[in-house]
């Protein structure tokens, strides 16, 4: 029973970090067809920003986290004016995003690199102690994770349902040019799109610093899960990613208990290379009419 | 057929030139740089099949470099076979790796199949690096199989410094040079053969060529063998050359790079990956240069950026089509980055 709970608060701590990050990644492939290889890179600036607005300009814990998530969407929105505006119009689009946002995530994370180091740093953001469940001792900081990732993705929810801007965005992502046939600025919604992903990676970069520590890689592998968790969905299928990240991180908390940390992420990745194979366009996915 | 002709006949003048190279006596830092930049041509003249031929975005070549690697030193380890022997089966073992590769992706697309890829190249690069279990013990010291971060040595040479002495060297030298020569020919041979025909109007217009009877199946399978194996082969001559292999050649900055010299070289332009290996080579030297050190993968970085946005085409594609409006005749091909070259 012990390692059952064990298991399930890990997991859903995990589920709920991968769930904030996913999001935003889905929303931009929905929306755009495109692919951000600087979301890793996003999750550590995130992190290092709270970081600097907490521990170096002595601000609050809440204040450092609307700091790191207004630096994520103002790299995000970097991201597309510096690149993406000129290129979604172009063919090679799918591939060519690919290879931009990899070399942005490069430069970014290597700037990152010049600036703090490469020696890990601890978040300050996060509480202290914990209490016990049975036997198990469950920190208030992974209570923390699960809450504010809650409220996050409820957030979303309502945004995407019911703002003006939300359902502009849904209209570009069922069908880009009908949308912009009915005026929505089809530009201007990219934009969004991808400041509130860089937002989303921000927040999850906190709150994942806050319970490991912060490094300018800290966002590689929390990416790599994102995009399993996106394939296994079905890329750009939002709900179907919050299923796929709680699922996922019992799935991990489960491997990492019973046979290791080492083979967690290769498994996991094990998992979305058959997944791909067994069904190409995701579990929850259905077949995607694709222009040829 | 002009196209032919100028290729043997640039192909004959850059082999003759580099292999005039080491009769001028130049520095041995500049020759093993030439080496290492014959190593990276080779692999990105490869990956030029498959990204730029067959159009299929896999980032899985340096994990068959690394098989390939890894195969020839654990051949030597723990077989005691010598590394002629093994260069060739570690071309095969790659092959055999990239055609799994292969079919793992054959029903997805796009962005699809980078993922996949990139999961791959992750997985064996996670597993060699937490591979901390013996296999067998040296005096009491404990070895893995992979010997983890520390890379797998001391698995052999080629016996150039028995041939050569003090000059051991040009031996790596010539070897680099002759299979980058072979593998360039390879890639031109497969383009323009009806195989590469096929690659290419799966690429273009997949549910045109699959209603013509072109099998989409065998294609991809192809595709993925042939690019493994000049791969592979690179992945052994770097193990047999450096006398380590260590994961470090699955790092994603090492990616990077060699996806960086195909897209500034041009992707699926035939030339485009000796011009852009090369012209990469000089940045990174460049970049080396104490003053820049901190600023080498920054500026990389920005530069793939730039170069995807700016000339789509690389700069092997904006030569040949200033080339092209010099000489009179402007067929109307457009801005597209997957034509592929002039057959």
């Amino acid at each position: 029973m012990d390692t059952f709970i064990q298991i399930v608060a890990s997991g859903l701590t995990l589920g709920a970090m991968y769930a904030v990050g996913t999001i935003g990644l889905s929303l931009v492939w929905g929306a755009l067809r495109m692919l951000n290889m600087a979301h890793g890179v996003l999750i550590a600036a995130g992190g290092y920003m709270a970081w600097q607005a907490i521990a170096g300009w002595g601000l609050p814990a809440p204040l450092g986290l609307v700091a790191a998530m207004a630096a994520g969407g103002l790299l995000g929105a970097a991201v597309y004016w510096l690149a993406a505006r000129f290129m979604f119009r172009n063919e090679a689009f799918e591939n060519n995003i690919i290879i931009v946002t990899f070399g942005l995530a490069i430069a970014l994370e290597n700037g990152i690199l010049k600036v703090f180091g490469g020696y890990p740093l601890a978040q300050p953001f996060g509480l202290e102690d914990g209490f016990r469940l049975g036997a198990v001792h469950v920190p208030w900081k992974n209570v923390l994770v699960v809450a504010v990732s809650v409220a996050t993705m409820a957030a979303m929810a309502w945004f995407l349902a019911r703002t003006r801007m939300g359902r502009a965005i849904r209209a570009t992502a069922q069908n880009r040019d009908a949308a912009q046939l009915m005026g929505v600025a089809i530009g201007g919604v990219f934009a969004q799109v991808l400041a509130i992903a860089g937002a989303l990676a921000a927040l999850s970069g906190v709150l994942l610093s806050s319970i490991t520590t912060l490094s300018p890689q800290v966002g590689f592998d929390p990416m790599l899960k994102a995009f399993i968790i996106c394939v296994i969905a079905g890329l750009g299928n939002v709900m179907g990613a919050l299923y796929a990240a709680f699922a996922m991180g019992l799935f991990e908390a489960a491997v990492q208990f019973f046979l290791g940390v080492r083979f967690a992420l290769p498994l996991m990745l094990l998992l979305v290379i058959l997944a791909l194979i067994w069904r190409p366009y995701g579990v929850f996915g259905r077949r995607e009419v694709r222009r040829l | 057929m002009s196209g032919w002709r100028r290729d043997l006949a640039l192909g004959a003048v850059l082999l003759a030139a580099f292999a005039a190279v080491p009769a001028f006596d130049l520095p041995r830092f500049w020759i093993t740089t030439m080496t290492v930049f014959f190593i990276w041509a080779i692999v990105v003249t490869q990956w030029n099949l498959v990204f730029g031929a067959a159009g299929i975005f896999s980032l899985a070549q340096m994990a068959i470099f690394a098989v390939g690697g890894y195969g020839t030193a654990m051949m030597g380890l723990y077989l005691g076979w010598s590394l002629w022997l093994a260069l060739p089966l570690a071309g095969l073992l790659a092959v055999l790796f990239g055609t799994v590769v292969g079919l793992a992706c054959l029903r997805l697309t796009g962005a699809y199949v980078a993922l996949l890829t990139l999961a791959v190249a992750h997985i064996l690069f996670l597993l060699i690096v937490t591979d901390t279990d013996c296999i067998r013990y040296e005096g009491t010291v404990c070895r893995s199989l992979t010997e983890g971060w520390k890379g797998l040595g001391r698995y052999g040479d080629y016996g150039f410094r028995d041939l050569f002495g003090r000059d051991f060297h040009l031996g790596n030298y010539g070897l680099a040079l002759a299979l980058l020569a072979l593998a360039t020919a390879f890639s031109f041979v497969i383009v323009r053969s009806p195989m590469g025909l096929a690659f290419r109007a799966l690429r273009d217009n997949p549910r045109y060529a699959v209603s013509r009877g072109l099998s989409r199946f065998k294609y991809q399978l192809l595709v993925f063998a042939c690019s493994a194996f000049f791969t592979g082969l690179a992945g052994s001559a770097y193990a047999g050359i450096y006398g380590v292999i260590g994961p470090n050649v699955l790092q994603l900055g090492v990616v990077l790079f060699l996806l960086s010299m195909m897209v500034v070289g041009g992707v699926g332009r035939p030339w485009g990956p000796l011009v852009g290996a090369a012209l990469l080579m000089l940045v990174d030297e460049a970049l080396k240069e104490q003053a820049f050190a901190d600023y080498r993968n920054i500026g990389l970085g920005l530069i793939l950026a730039a170069v995807v946005i700016l000339l789509p085409q690389g700069i092997a594609g904006g030569l040949e089509s200033l080339g092209r409006r010099l000489a009179g005749g402007r067929r109307g091909e457009g801005t597209r980055t997957e034509t592929g070259g002039d057959v």
